[in-house]
């Protein structure tokens, strides 16, 4: 029996998805009624903004009716976007890149969040022990470094700044921890050096660990890190509805960027992220507009590192 | 005629997914076709020696470790009942840990390498070996070990193994799918190469044909395993077998 029972399951499983590979659009809001839209985000520092916007109700007061939902990262996001589970979805630019190069029908709405540009002062950065010989990004090479996710983001930015330093960046060794596994495997010696964003840049720096690379900084200036995105499908049927969304994510993102308390204040209601640690980290920029000049960087620099062997259509994806 | 009853099964199965799948524009769920052509461009070459071959070194480990551990504290504690009343609750609560909840535990004791994958592995697959050991070694036949014990026949590897051996077979066979199943999963955390790394690799960076020639891969390996196990089975129970098939007689 359990000789059939792969085979039997994939059959299922592909016989089941036959005929519905079409997306199911939001029910059209009767007249009168807010549009139920789902968003599908990730409980991190950096979706602060919609989780405000909401509060605020600049969703709400462009009849929009909207449902957060948490998962794990944008692998889990895109595909939720694409089989219309969610309406929008954030996701970071890396991400959406390797999804557009593959032909995924998806389109960047609005900004998600972007780098502050301060070296030394960035939401993300490369942390090592106290007493370790790294000084530099130029030290990495040859160096064991932690990511949350390989072939992402993470390695081809820090290896973006061991590139500008002068170092070998082909010779760095990536290695994949979840972020909250990342300060132990450092003070435990278990790697050289970690990439971890807020509050994880809090948490080492609180148990001795020492700043050697703002890796966004370094891969471009005021680089746009993540995005808000949607399928080309709800752009072609529900243009309104779009339109509404990124005028809220607009105000939103504004907002956010003035009320840095308030901020502070919304991330414990979301995240697991204790009060007297909000009060500490660096919150990134929140921008209006997203920078398609670092956009474009970030492709480069993953059809560099290997991460796809042709860059996608940037103007398809940008909004 | 047998053969044809083993692949009869299957070659349907395939066959169905290869007819409904042919026109698939879902980019998630792409036609079999697609599939097998990435299988090959994926699997023959580098990848066999780069992820293949390490996450079978490190089942093969892990599972070998378990067997001997597993084994070894079944004998004794079968043997004893002294030391079965004292240790049970404590294996009771390990034995309901799930190890995928052991990982961070583990890199924090053996570190991000190989040595945690392996600790994962041994992990899952020691207790059905050990309780089937246990159970094994606590149903010999008293008149046979009484029997054993006049001759001097020693007693530990002639006779508790031996007679235990059929339900050992029987724990170490769970266990080698308990091993497949936490190789894969060892590998998400803190990996550099295995074929449950690749995988998420592949759906990660949204290459879904090669993502599913994996999950193919793993079905294959699973398939093959359980075939050597067969092989294995028959011979070290060749006595087991004869001697039912000689009771059927009677």
């Amino acid at each position: 029996m359990r000789r059939l029972a792969i085979p039997l399951a994939v059959l299922l499983l592909a016989a089941g998805c036959g005929g519905n590979s079409g997306t199911p659009t939001p029910t059209p809001a009767a007249p009168g009624q807010p549009d139920k839209v789902a968003a599908g985000v990730i409980a991190i520092v950096d979706v602060a903004p919609i989780y405000l916007g909401k509060q605020k109700g600049f969703f709400s007061g462009r009849n929009i009716d909207l449902d957060l939902q948490t998962s794990q990262g944008g692998a889990a996001i895109v595909p939720g976007v694409v089989s219309g589970q969610f309406q929008f979805g954030f996701s970071n630019v890396t991400s959406l890149i390797l999804a557009k190069s593959r032909g995924l029908p998806i389109r960047m709405v609005s900004n998600g969040v972007a780098s502050t540009g301060k070296d030394g002062a960035d939401f993300g950065g490369v942390l090592v022990k106290a007493d370790s010989p790294i000084r530099s990004a130029k030290d990495l090479a040859g160096r064991t470094v932690a990511v949350n996710t390989l072939k992402n983001i993470g390695d081809t930015t820090v290896r973006a700044s061991v590139r500008k330093a002068g170092g070998d960046p082909a010779s760095v060794k990536f290695v994949e921890l979840a972020f909250p596994d990342q300060p132990a495997a450092l003070a435990a010696g278990r790697v050289d050096a970690i990439w971890v964003v807020e509050p994880f840049v809090t948490a080492a720096k609180a148990q001795g660990a020492r700043l050697v690379a703002s890796n966004y900084v370094d891969a471009a200036p005021d680089l746009t890190v993540a995005a808000y995105f949607t399928s080309q499908e709800l752009i072609a049927k529900n243009p309104d509805l779009v339109k509404r969304f990124k005028e809220a994510m607009a105000e939103s993102l504004a907002y956010a960027a003035a009320h840095p308390d308030e901020v502070r204040a919304i991330i414990g209601t979301y995240t697991q992220i204790a009060a007297d640690v909000t009060t500490k980290i660096t919150l990134p920029a929140w921008p209006a507009e997203i920078n398609k000049a670092s956009v474009q960087t970030l492709t480069d620099l993953a059809v560099q590192d290997k991460l796809l062997e042709k860059a996608p259509a940037l103007d398809e994806l940008l909004p | 005629m047998k053969a044809l009853k083993v692949i009869a099964l299957p070659a349907v199965l395939f066959a169905g997914w290869w007819v409904l799948s042919a026109g698939s524009k879902d980019f998630y769920r792409p036609p079999l076709r697609t599939i097998l052509v990435a299988f090959a461009d994926t699997w023959f070459g580098a990848r066999i020696a780069d992820d293949v071959l390490p996450s079978l070194a490190r089942l093969g480990a892990g599972y070998a470790v378990a067997l001997v551990l597993g084994i070894a504290a079944g004998v004794v504690i079968g043997r004893h009942p002294a030391v079965r009343e004292t240790v049970e609750p404590v294996l009771e609560f390990l034995r309901a840990v799930p190890p995928p909840v052991l990982v961070p535990i583990l890199i924090l004791v053996a570190g991000i390498g190989d040595l945690m994958k392996v600790l994962v592995i041994v992990s899952g697959c020691v207790w059905p070996i050990l309780l089937n050991t246990v159970e094994g070694v606590r149903a010999v036949d008293g008149v046979l070990a009484d029997t054993c014990a006049v001759y001097r026949v020693p007693p530990v590897r002639r006779m508790v193994l031996r007679a235990a051996s059929p339900q050992i077979v029987t724990g170490a066979r769970q266990a080698l799918s308990i091993g497949v199943i936490l190789m894969v999963i060892s590998e998400m955390f803190a990996a550099r190469s295995g074929l449950g790394f690749t995988v998420v690799q592949f759906q990660r960076g949204f290459q879904i044909p090669e993502m599913w020639s994996g999950v193919l891969l793993l079905g294959l390996i699973g398939v093959a395993l359980a075939a050597l196990f067969r092989l294995v089975e028959r011979s070290v129970l060749r006595w087991y077998h004869g001697q039912r098939a000689a009771e059927k007689q009677h």
